[in-house]
């Protein structure tokens, strides 16, 4: 049965080769018939392996080098539990939906564009699903680059360019930090499975410099993929130029998989040997965490380009997932986890309205385009309910999540997260809901004085003439799913018991070394606090309420929009849109997050 | 073993990175990226470096010998794959660029703003 396995990664890696293949020579539908094929496939048979996963740990070694118990682990394994599982399946039905949606689109070499996304499916994948710690940094790589080249897919427009550069350097230098971790630990241990590492530091027990510096690299590295502050800067530009589809997958699964794989990291490898100084670890990523999820939501209030107000929004729920992992207990994770579902749906579906109106009305800027989406109602219907999602309205949405999250935090005597995530979740909900109302109901002055400038950047990278009727569809699907998520406190409950699988780094190297079975965990339920629902409502109202109001920023005193946009313009001004800035910021975040590390852990 | 290596590997990284800052041209910058990545082989062939060992080759030689590390020579062909296709792509993206703006400069092609 756990041949089965690695299929999950590699049906959608072998067809993208076949394609690249043969593509040229197949009609455009026979190859998109293919992908949705094989990616429904890699769907099912990621559905068995998260059904299986309840209680044990999936493991395929390749090539047979399956370790005799107590042996040192010479092969490469998948070790599967259900958070990855779960992940994988996750990735898998937005790579469906994605594909669905990109039907009759771009319809020269339509046949590459299908290769890279499978490429790329099938490479986020199989880094969920990975036990290995050098296995991860490849596939990290493959979706990189894949991911770089589905940026800059139309490459007859000059800023798709600008943003793959940007996020390629970016990216590429995160993934030398990751390597460098990589080889310290190597250089220490002698291993590269995620399991033995961490059985070899911990009965070690050294915590020096060499296991604080790979601890740094390895978290900067994967944060830079996880859009943290300062190493934000490449998701904006990326998400402004890629294709909505691309975005689809950029911000429902990719940004998260560097926050997985942080916490994967910590949990199987660091926590052993770095357990005691849980105070500063916390800490400091709580305080990157919390960052983030602000300044998301300050910068989404200002944008007027609206896939780049996503993109801040992204950033500012990426803050919140990595607050769920800082907290480093397992309802929190639970909790990240859960956000991730239900965001991942809601972001997706309005990325997906936002390229219906590149295809419809051609352009992608709120202010051009006040009223001009009253005729698409299915596309604005599907943006309000994805905000009321992201808005984590009681018991729908993002609210399991954010409840999990409030309620750990405040167990944890972290009694201000629940509002520094309130902040952000209003913020960047309150942009998106005025976008929308300005949009699809056409309300609100035709000027913003807070608005950034009207972007030099080309408006439409070319969405093509594709079935309107499928891409409403799907784009609708999306946002009632990421509703409906919400509503389920049965999958929070199987959430909770995951999670408490997924941060027990002693049974996971039982599991992948010695194949004794995951001792059972205990048996969840989840109930919603007054707390958590009181919050809730905060955030839903507060989101509307300010998505309304600043409608009307206009009408606000003179003295008051300057003094504002006096303020707000360094914070505009550090996102140049300058690679070389970019990496000054990203050695700088590297350098403090590591000299932090460095300071607490001795 | 010295510490030679590890110095080196720093330094290229440190001067990789002060290049790709600095940088007035992307194909100059697409270098820089590269000398940051030689910093990665560096070190790990350093980590699997043993004194007096030969290359684990053991067609020819005894299996006692003594031999570097076969490990971190993988891992650095790997590595060596993986910047190739990121060069390649970096360079594509230069050229297509210079199509554009008629210039190789990274701040002549700022229009991603704020």
């Amino acid at each position: 049965m756990t041949w089965l396995l690695p299929l999950v990664a590699a049906l959608p890696l072998l067809v993208a080769a076949l394609l690249a293949l043969v593509g040229k020579w197949l009609p455009h539908r026979a190859a998109d018939v293919a992908a949705l094929t094989v990616v429904a496939g890699s769907l099912v048979l990621a559905l068995v392996v998260v059904a299986r996963t309840a209680n044990r740990l999936v493991l395929h070694w390749f090539g047979g080098w399956r370790p005799r118990a107590g042996d040192f682990p010479v092969g490469i394994a998948f070790a599967v539990d259900r958070v990855g599982a779960g992940f994988a399946a996750l990735v898998l039905l937005l790579l469906f939906a994605a594909l669905l949606y990109s039907w009759r689109y771009v319809e020269e070499e339509h046949y590459l564009y299908l290769v890279l996304m499978l490429a790329f499916g099938g490479a986020m994948v199989g880094f969920v699903l990975t036990g290995d710690l050098f296995n991860m940094f490849v596939f990290f790589e493959l979706m990189s680059v894949a991911a770089f080249a589905l940026t800059a897919y139309k490459v007859e427009e000059a800023s798709p360019l600008q943003g793959a550069f940007n996020f390629a350097v970016s990216n590429t230098v995160g993934a030398f930090f990751v390597l460098f971790g990589i080889a310290l630990l190597y250089g220490r241990t002698g291993s590269l499975n995620l399991a033995e590492i961490g059985v070899r530091l911990t009965n070690d027990g050294r915590h020096d410099g060499l296991v604080v510096a790979a601890f740094a690299l390895l978290t900067c590295g994967f944060l830079v993929k996880a859009a943290m502050v300062p190493f934000h800067f490449w998701l904006a530009d990326a998400h402004a130029t890629a294709p909505a589809p691309v975005c689809v997958l950029f911000s429902g699964v990719m940004v998260e998989l560097g926050i997985y794989a942080v916490a994967r990291v910590y949990w199987t490898v660091f926590d052993g040997v770095l357990g005691e100084f849980q105070h500063p670890i916390r800490d400091v990523l709580l305080a990157v965490g919390c960052i983030t999820a602000v300044l998301g939501a300050v910068m989404c209030g200002m944008q007027r380009h609206l896939k780049r107000l996503l993109a801040f929004s992204t950033i500012a729920h990426a803050g919140c997932f990595l607050i769920g992992i800082a907290l480093l207990t397992p309802d929190a994770l639970a909790g990240s986890a859960l956000y991730v579902v239900a965001h991942a749906f809601a972001k997706g579906s309005l990325f997906l309205a936002g390229g219906i109106l590149l295809v419809a009305r051609d352009d992608i800027d709120e202010l051009l385009l006040q009223g001009r989406g009253r005729g698409l109602h299915y596309a604005g219907a599907a943006w309000l309910l994805a905000a009321l999602a992201l808005a984590s309205p009681p018991f729908l949405g993002t609210f399991t999540g954010h409840a999990l999250l409030d309620d750990a935090a405040s167990v944890e005597g972290y009694w201000w997260v629940p509002a520094v995530i309130a902040f952000a979740t209003i913020g960047s909900t309150a942009a998106i809901v005025r976008s929308g109302a300005r949009v699809f109901l056409g309300w609100g002055e035709s000027d913003d004085p807070l608005l950034s400038e009207q972007p030099a950047e080309s408006a439409a990278p070319g969405e093509q003439e594709a079935s309107l009727a499928l891409m409403q569809a799907v784009t609708i699907v999306l946002a009632v799913a990421g509703l409906a998520v919400g509503a389920s406190t049965r999958l929070a409950a199987r959430a909770v018991e995951a999670a408490h699988h997924f941060v027990s780094r002693a049974d996971y190297a039982r599991a992948v070394l010695d194949h004794q079975p995951l001792p059972p965990a205990p048996s969840a339920t989840w109930h919603t606090t007054t707390l958590s629902v009181a919050w809730a409502l905060v955030t839903l109202i507060g989101s509307f309420a300010v998505g309304f109001a600043s409608l009307y920023r206009k009408r606000l005193p003179h003295a008051v929009t300057n003094a504002l946009a006096r303020a707000l313009a360094p914070l505009r001004a550090v996102h140049s849109g300058h690679i070389g800035d970019y990496v000054a910021w990203l050695t700088f975040g590297t350098t403090v997050i590591g000299g932090l590390f460095a300071l607490t852990i001795r | 073993m010295s510490v030679l290596p590890y110095l080196l590997a720093s330094w290229l990284l440190v001067i990789g990175l002060y290049g790709i800052v600095s940088s007035r041209n992307l194909i100059h910058l697409t270098v820089c990226v590269s000398v940051c990545q030689s910093a990665t082989y560096v070190l790990l062939l350093a980590i699997g470096y043993k004194e007096h060992g030969t290359a684990p080759v053991f067609a020819d030689v005894p299996t006692s010998r003594r031999t570097v590390d076969p490990v971190v020579q993988s891992l650095t062909l790997t590595d060596i794959v993986v910047a190739v296709a990121v060069s390649a792509l970096l360079l594509s993206l230069a050229l297509k660029a210079h199509d554009h703006h008629g210039s190789l400069d990274p701040a002549e092609m700022a229009d991603l703003q704020g």
